[in-house]
């Protein structure tokens, strides 16, 4: 059972990163003038509720499973974005995005490496689980 | 005798050697070198030209004439070219006459004849030059002049080989060295460009101070010299300011030939080189080579050739070039201007809407309507919207009530919004009625939103400007605000959250405004708490202003006058549409962060629905890679559509040179400009963060750039010192950085209202350098001891006295003063003021018979009297910008508030917790020695 819990988690975790590829990719065209502000404020927005209703979501199986470590591993980004939903500064603002462009990337860049490692973590999770049920 | 340089056959160079003092002769071709003097000189020193002219004959008609500034722009190492043997090469910069020969002019007889005139020297330039001014010529002989070869050897020689004369660096001590008002009036410091860097004599080929300020006037030439620096990098632009009386319009080019760098689209400006024959300019941005327009030397309007050098853009550094349909996105729109007026029970009562009614009336001859295309629109709101349908033609007007503010929607598909000029009547006939309309309306509630929205919905297709007119707080439908108006927050560091947007609302339709060139202008006018700094969110946006004016009555004359005044003049203003703005600048460098009135819409593109005038932006500036060209250019281009429905390109070109010397760069700095940056800077800084911290962080500025200079330009280096040096240019910054400390946006204090500290952070980041620096230092004068010839008519206008500084010391009690920071004029009147002055000035008996508050000053039949409305109207008129200074009279024993409030503005004296100029001195001194003792 808890093996097939990681193959889910990888494959979500596997989607999230796709998805912060995508905002990678967005940011990059809004800099080099591919998009304007308005749009990609519009478009990206659309996304950001998702993206942490997606992550928190994983976390609530883990703790249902009671998967405590791969909790752990999760808690600090469910705070920083809790964090962000409080203040309400999780949306994107257009006339703001130029200013807080720079600190918007380091972000997405770090939630990359975050879901990446994320993604191995279960990965291994999911082969051990496996293999310990193949020989049980 | 003259300079050997210019005795020389061709092919040889002379050079001072400065070991051996004399001259080393060189044959260039083979690299010999010899002390004597090469032969075959004398010879020909009779008949070859002087110095400085190509031989016409020698070459034939090859036209070469961009070889001198090649030779500039490169140093004078280069081995000069035989074929310019006898130019004065090796002295640094060759001089090439010839270069200034016109290709345009098909004549080779033309030509021929103009090269005979640069030979006659510079006593006789007129005839091709005839349009520069003759004196400007003389002092300027390193750019064009062919003045005798000495005199030029002489002054090349000072200048050094990279042809660039040094700053030169005066330290003052602060602390010995009370500031003195008057040097805030002197220019920034002089632009010192590499000769033959302009490419035309003309005065106006560099941009004006009231177009373009740089912090600093020589930019350095690596981002580590401008951080061991610690000086701010940044452009302070108002790129479309308002014309003095007497002004030439901006140059117009109608030819519609633009000529445009390829790759960085940057336009042609004085700096460019022409090479090739004059058939391809190299940017002096990019350094791309272009092809020259083929009609770039054509006179289309005489049809015939054409003179490129008398060309607008290659003389002027401020130009407007007519746009053809390629700038275009749609044909030039019409201006459209929404009124939005308040007709609720406060606003009626104040006689708000009876003064802007009147105001509207009177002016609408003055709002610009040269094609009459000019569209207009009357929305009056309370809790409902009141449309107002005026049938093209006629002289009746109707009412449409609309109380369904949640689906805003137009009652009527046409006639709502008009011609100005076909419903000229009903509109005139509307304005007079709306006051009487709404006289007995007790509807309390504005639903601002909604009838934002409606203006909107109105203008949408086209574009255009809202006024809005509101006496409330915004309280229903869409964009309704709250009161969060908290006395406990003031001064705490919570204060910060009062001056942010409240509502998401008023962003996000400044978005959708801009996006449909839509720009809104606030005229505020509530006594209770409005809100001013959610709703100055719109005009931020939209490139509009916030005007506020708090407890108006229109009961009060001067109430009435300074609205009317303002308003009357917002709307008589020509405008600007559809604006973009941009701004290139040289390789290396990077617009990093935008402060203003706009909207960001990419990384360097700056929206503006509609640009007001006298309007100021500030851009920091990065250093991206080290700089290696000798000066650098900073271009704004402005596409708009003028008001009279033409598309227009307006370029500000600035040319400034580049530095790697740390000297050079501070006595380059401008402090005008550096306050007018960090202006900016603090507002923004106050509203991310808190105020504060914003205090601290222009502080800290401050503390870091004086701990730089010291230990860098002076000799106590790194240890403490009894002095606080600065340079000499510099040294009004310390007491301008504290008048922006003690500023109402910035001040620390408990009891500053919110919407007072919204408005005044608006101006903060609005004002042209001209408003702000009286706004941040304010003028003071002292009026019973005033020179005979001050408040007299002189040469310049009315001659002010002479300003003093902020001090409550020069407060005398017998005296009369002016004190006014171009926003409020307070008149002073000391406890111990004689009859016969109170009488002369207010026609009043006595000193207790004076009553102080809001007044307007009567002209009276004696010259004082004269005299001081005479200061007081200059004070009104002399300044840019729309605005109509209120006057107080201030009795010394007057009311406190009021007395506070005129002594705050004495920015060099102790109030409450803000210190005084020597104790903000000597706190500076010891962070400045602390700092440095820590390393």
């Amino acid at each position: 059972m808890g093996g097939w819990v990681f193959l889910f988690a990888v494959l979500y975790a596997a989607a999230l990163l796709f998805g912060m590829v995508f905002f990678v990719i967005m940011y990059s065209d809004l800099e080099s003038d591919y998009i304007n502000p308005i749009d990609f404020c519009n478009k990206l927005n659309q996304f950001v509720i998702p993206e942490y209703g997606a992550h928190a979501f994983l976390a609530l199986i883990f703790l249902l499973r009671g998967e405590w470590t791969a909790l752990l591993w999760n808690l600090p980004l469910i705070a920083w974005n809790a964090n962000k939903l409080i203040n309400k500064t999780h949306m994107y603002d257009a006339t703001e995005i130029f200013r807080t462009l720079p600190q918007h990337q380091k972000e997405a860049y770090f939630k990359i490496g975050f879901y990446l490692l994320s993604f191995f973590y279960y990965l291994y999770r999911m082969i051990v689980a496996f293999i310990a049920e193949a020989d049980a | 005798m003259a300079s050997p340089a210019e005795q020389l056959p061709p092919g040889w160079a002379a050079e001072w050697d400065a070991t051996h003092q004399r001259y080393l002769f060189i044959e260039t071709t083979t690299g010999h070198t010899q002390w004597e003097p090469p032969a075959a000189g004398s010879a020909e020193t009779e008949n070859a030209p002087p110095a400085g002219v190509t031989p016409a004959g020698g070459h034939g008609k090859r036209r070469q004439y961009a070889a001198g500034q090649t030779q500039a722009y490169y140093g004078g190492e280069a081995a000069p070219d035989p074929a310019y043997g006898q130019a004065s090469a090796g002295l640094g910069v060759q001089q090439q006459g010839g270069q200034l020969f016109t290709p345009g002019l098909a004549a080779e007889g033309q030509f021929a004849n103009q090269q005979q005139i640069a030979q006659q020297g510079g006593g006789t330039q007129g005839g091709y030059y005839g349009q520069g001014e003759p004196e400007y010529l003389n002092q300027q002989p390193q750019q064009y002049g062919q003045p005798p070869v000495d005199a030029l050897a002489n002054q090349f020689g000072q200048m050094g080989v990279g042809g660039q004369k040094q700053f030169s660096l005066y330290t003052t001590n602060l602390l010995t060295l009370p500031p003195d008002p008057r040097d805030l009036a002197q220019p920034p410091p002089e632009i010192r460009l590499p000769p033959n860097a302009c490419i035309s004599p003309s005065p106006t080929a560099n941009a004006d101070p009231s177009y373009f300020r740089s912090t600093l006037n020589a930019i350095p030439t690596t981002s580590s010299l401008l951080s061991k620096s610690k000086m701010p990098l940044a452009l302070v632009i108002t790129p479309y300011r308002s014309l003095n009386e007497g002004e030439e319009p901006v140059p117009l080019v109608t030819d519609t030939v633009i000529a445009r760098c390829r790759r960085c689209r940057s336009y042609i400006n004085p700096y460019v080189q022409f090479i090739d024959g004059g058939s391809r300019w190299r940017c002096c941005l990019c350094s791309m080579t272009n092809e020259v327009p083929q009609l770039f030397d054509w006179d289309q309007v005489r049809n015939q050739p054409g003179d490129r050098w008398q060309r607008l853009e290659m003389n002027h550094s401020c130009v407007e070039y007519v746009a053809p349909t390629e700038y275009m996105v749609r044909p030039p729109q019409p201006a459209v201007y929404i009124f939005l007026i308040d007709v609720s029970h406060a606003a009626v009562q104040s006689g708000m809407v009876a003064t802007a009614t009147r105001t509207i009336l009177e002016n609408l001859e003055r709002i610009p309507d040269e094609g009459e295309r000019t569209k207009i629109s009357i929305i009056c709101y309370d809790t409902s919207l009141y449309f107002f349908s005026m049938p093209p033609g006629s002289t009746d007007s109707s009412m449409l009530v609309v109380s369904d503010i949640d689906d805003v929607f137009l009652p009527k598909p046409t006639d709502l919004l008009v011609n100005l000029a076909e419903a000229r009547g009903a509109l005139e006939v509307l304005l007079g009625r709306i006051g009487e309309m709404f006289q007995e309306n007790t509807i309390i509630g504005s639903a601002l939103g909604p009838a934002l929205q409606a203006g909107f919905k109105l203008m949408t297709p086209i574009g255009g400007k809202i006024i809005v007119l509101s006496s409330s707080l915004p309280s229903h439908g869409a964009g309704a605000l709250k009161n969060r108006e908290d006395n406990k927050l003031l001064g705490t560091a919570k204060e910060s959250g009062l001056l942010q947007a409240a509502s998401p609302f008023y962003k996000t339709f400044a978005i959708e405004c801009s996006r449909t060139q839509v720009s809104v202008d606030m005229f505020l006018f509530s006594s209770a708490y409005q809100d001013v700094a959610t709703l100055a969110c719109l005009p931020h946006y939209t490139s509009g202003q916030t005007y506020y004016y708090p407890a108006f009555n229109a009961a009060r004359s001067e109430d009435a006058l300074k609205f009317a005044h303002e308003f009357g003049e917002v709307i008589a203003q020509p405008i600007m549409l559809e604006a973009v703005i941009r701004v290139r600048a040289s390789r290396g460098l990077r617009m990093a962060s935008f402060h203003g009135n706009f909207f960001v819409r990419s990384t360097d593109l700056l929206a503006m629905p509609a640009v007001p005038q006298d309007q100021s932006y500030a851009i920091e500036v990065q250093i991206e890679e080290a700089i290696t060209i000798p000066f650098v250019v900073f271009q704004t281009a402005v596409l708009h559509t003028t008001c009279y429905g033409e598309r227009r390109i307006r370029v500000i070109t600035a040319a400034l040179p580049t530095t790697s010397n740390l000297s050079e760069l501070y006595s380059s700095a401008d402090q005008i400009a550096i306050t007018t940056f960090f202006a900016n800077k603090a507002v923004e800084r106050s509203l991310t963060h808190k105020l504060e911290d914003s205090r601290d962080f222009i502080l800290q500025k401050l503390v870091d750039i004086i701990s730089a200079y010291k230990a860098s330009m002076t000799s106590s280096g790194a240890g403490a010192s009894a002095q606080l040096a600065i340079s000499e240019n510099m040294k009004m910054l310390p007491v301008l950085i504290l008048g922006l400390l003690k500023n109402v946006g910035i001040r620390q204090s408990a009891q500053i209202p919110p919407d007072i500290r919204a408005y005044s952070q608006a101006l903060l980041t609005t004002l042209p350098s001209q408003l702000l620096i009286p706004y941040i230092y304010p003028t003071f004068y002292s009026l019973h001891n005033m020179p005979p010839e001050a408040g007299t008519i002189g040469e310049h206008g009315v001659i002010l006295p002479p300003p003093l500084p902020l001090t409550s010391e020069r407060l005398e009690r017998h005296g009369l003063f002016l004190i006014e920071d171009g926003q409020t004029i307070f008149l002073w009147v000391g406890r111990d003021a004689v009859p016969q002055l109170i009488q002369d000035v207010f026609e009043l008996p006595s000193y207790d018979a004076l009553r102080g508050g809001k007044a307007t000053l009567n002209l009276l039949e004696n010259q004082f009297s004269q005299r001081i409305n005479a200061i007081v109207q200059k004070i009104r008129e002399m300044r840019r910008g729309v605005y109509y200074p209120h006057l107080y009279i201030v009795k010394e024993d007057g009311e406190p508030p009021l007395r506070l409030w005129a002594l705050s503005m004495l920015i060099q004296d102790r109030a409450d917790v803000l210190p005084s100029y020597q104790q903000f001195l000597s706190s500076l001194k010891d962070k400045v020695n602390g700092a440095s003792g820590g390393y």
